[in-house]
């Protein structure tokens, strides 16, 4: 922290482990230490005591950090570099090089839509999403196993925020490993199979969605085309037999989905 | 061995880059160069004094040009992407932390070179188109035409041109360094600058601790051991005045200052790297 300013203990006794092809979300609020331990596991921060292992390689070595690609929470990157640019530096810091990081530069930015001239513009003319776009191709260049996302979609607008979110299903569909933290917990249900919940560096819950969000006393249905008088004789049969009816009505359509409709076809994309 | 080579040349490209897309660097250079061109209009002097005059400030805006870039450039270097925080993203890739020191340096240094060369390039445009300006002169004899020849296209002053190169990587190195330990810009710079001015005392230092036997408190001897072991000694760059006034400076004895700069930037990055790869980001 600095001169006479003392030591903060930002993650304690922090025990978590991540499956090959997973998505894990990393929760909690500001300061409970989400960042801090992506960077110990990026080798960043060096712990105090204890370690970290990635596919079975010490957190922070080389060939640790040769599996995971990283986008940080804003977008830091040199403005003074065009899109293509960027990602031709980072494929190079990762060691590639020739025509082979030509083509994967120019892949990269057609699969996060910066190809063609928007690639050629310095990062500084960027809008957020553009540029947690360019940092994702950035975090991809050198194909690594592992990509670890701190809160990706922060600042970005619901378009954006969609198309990152298609974006890590999509490389979950690669059999990518995706850690990311959010705040954004709607997007978080959406795509992850398993979260971790801190709270001032210590763990609160962790464990699969499914297990953690199923209400197991209770069932759901969602009927279509029930007409009103049988729906009144459902409800009652149901009651008969002795169930206790927490809600029922037509199901609202979430925020999200109704104003990405709301856009025209082109400004979604 | 050839990806860590890419990898600090990577590093090293983005650097340049930077430094040449900076306008404050630009615009420095401009200034230089507008004092280097501006010079030929001093026309008071005879031909000997007016080429000396010329030299003078011609070396003089290329060493001030070159301390403020390499200073400002420095200062930027590490602790500018700490405060930027694009050192996160640099860093988490496969890329020792050596690597990017060094990389970081040779961005700089090269920036530095192509700076030199050009600002070089002015000096010796000046003093060819002065050149000209006396050989049209009427009555002009032979003797004061070779004279005017010998004055103006002096070989030596390639020496000098290395020696503000050499002069110039040494302070950048020290930024470096500084910039590792360092948290802020301001520090970096106010450390190098300060090392620097030592630099110039730096003989001094190193004849009262082993020569004289004046001092004999303990304390103070540390202190000028220290100094004489520790900060280079930037006297040695005066050669180039010896050079700028026309006197001889052997190769040999140029060549001794650029292996003894090669020799303190080793060490500088080698303790650069160090300090930096315990430091938390």
């Amino acid at each position: 922290m600095g001169w006479f300013r003392g030591r903060v203990l930002a993650l304690e006794g922090l025990e978590m482990e991540v499956q090959k092809g997973e998505v894990f979300g990393l929760l909690g609020p500001n300061g409970s230490g989400k960042s801090t331990a992506m960077k110990m596991i990026l080798g960043l921060l060096r712990p105090t005591s204890g370690s970290a292992e990635v596919c079975g390689f010490r957190a922070g070595t080389i060939a640790a950090r040769r599996q995971i690609g990283f986008l940080p929470e804003n977008p830091y990157f040199p403005i003074f570099l065009s899109g293509a640019e960027l990602v031709r530096y980072y494929g190079r810091l990762s060691g590639l090089g020739g025509a082979g990081l030509e083509k994967r530069v120019k892949e990269l930015l057609e699969l996060v839509r910066l190809g063609g001239e928007a690639g050629k513009r310095p990062l500084r003319t960027y809008s957020k999403g553009m540029l947690q776009r360019a940092g994702l191709a950035g975090a991809l260049v050198g194909d690594p196993e592992i990509l670890m996302l701190d809160e990706p979609t922060a600042g970005v607008d619901p378009a954006g925020s969609r198309e990152i979110r298609d974006l890590i299903l999509e490389l979950k569909a690669r059999g990518k490993t995706v850690i990311f933290s959010s705040h954004l917990l709607e997007q978080v249900e959406d795509v992850a199979d398993r979260v971790i919940i801190l709270h001032r560096g210590k763990k609160l819950r962790e464990g699969r969605l499914e297990d953690l969000l199923t209400r197991k006393n209770e069932w759901e249905v969602k009927v279509q085309g029930l007409p009103e008088g049988d729906r009144q004789e459902l409800l009652a049969w149901m009651k008969k037999k002795g169930g206790q009816v927490v809600r029922e009505g037509a199901p609202r359509e979430r925020l999200e989905d109704y104003f990405l409709r709301s856009l025209p076809e082109e400004t979604r994309r | 061995m050839i990806g860590c080579l890419r990898r600090i040349s990577a590093v090293a490209g983005n650097t340049f880059l930077e430094a040449v897309r900076q306008k404050v660097f630009a615009v420095l250079l401009v200034f230089a160069l507008v004092l280097i061109g501006g010079a030929n209009y001093f026309t008071e002097f005879s031909f000997q004094e007016q080429f000396k005059f010329l030299k003078d400030l011609g070396y003089a805006a290329i060493s001030l040009t070159g301390l403020l870039v390499g200073l400002l450039g420095a200062a930027q270097l590490i602790p500018g992407e700490i405060e930027r925080r694009t050192i996160l993203t640099a860093l988490c890739r496969p890329l020792r932390r050596w690597e990017f020191v060094v990389g970081k340096y040779f961005g700089l240094t090269t920036y530095l070179a192509l700076m030199v060369v050009i600002m070089a390039l002015a000096v010796w445009g000046v003093l060819g188109w002065k050149e000209g300006q006396f050989l049209r002169a009427e009555g002009l004899d032979s003797e004061a035409a070779a004279a005017i020849r010998a004055e103006a296209m002096d070989p030596r002053l390639l020496q000098a041109v290395l020696l503000v190169g050499a002069k110039l990587a040494v302070v950048a190195a020290l930024a470096v360094f500084f910039s590792t330990i360092a948290t802020s810009t301001t520090f970096v710079m106010a450390m190098t600058l300060l090392v620097y001015l030592i630099g110039h005392l730096q003989s001094v230092a190193r004849e009262q601790w082993l020569e004289t036997g004046e001092v004999t408190r303990w304390t103070v001897r540390i202190f000028l051991a220290g100094v004489a072991l520790l900060v280079p000694d930037f006297n040695l760059y005066n050669l180039i005045d010896e050079i700028v006034a026309g006197n001889v400076v052997v190769w040999r004895t140029t060549l001794e200052v650029l292996g003894y700069s090669g020799v303190y930037i080793g060490v500088l990055l080698a303790a650069a790297a160090c300090m930096f790869e315990g430091r938390d980001i």
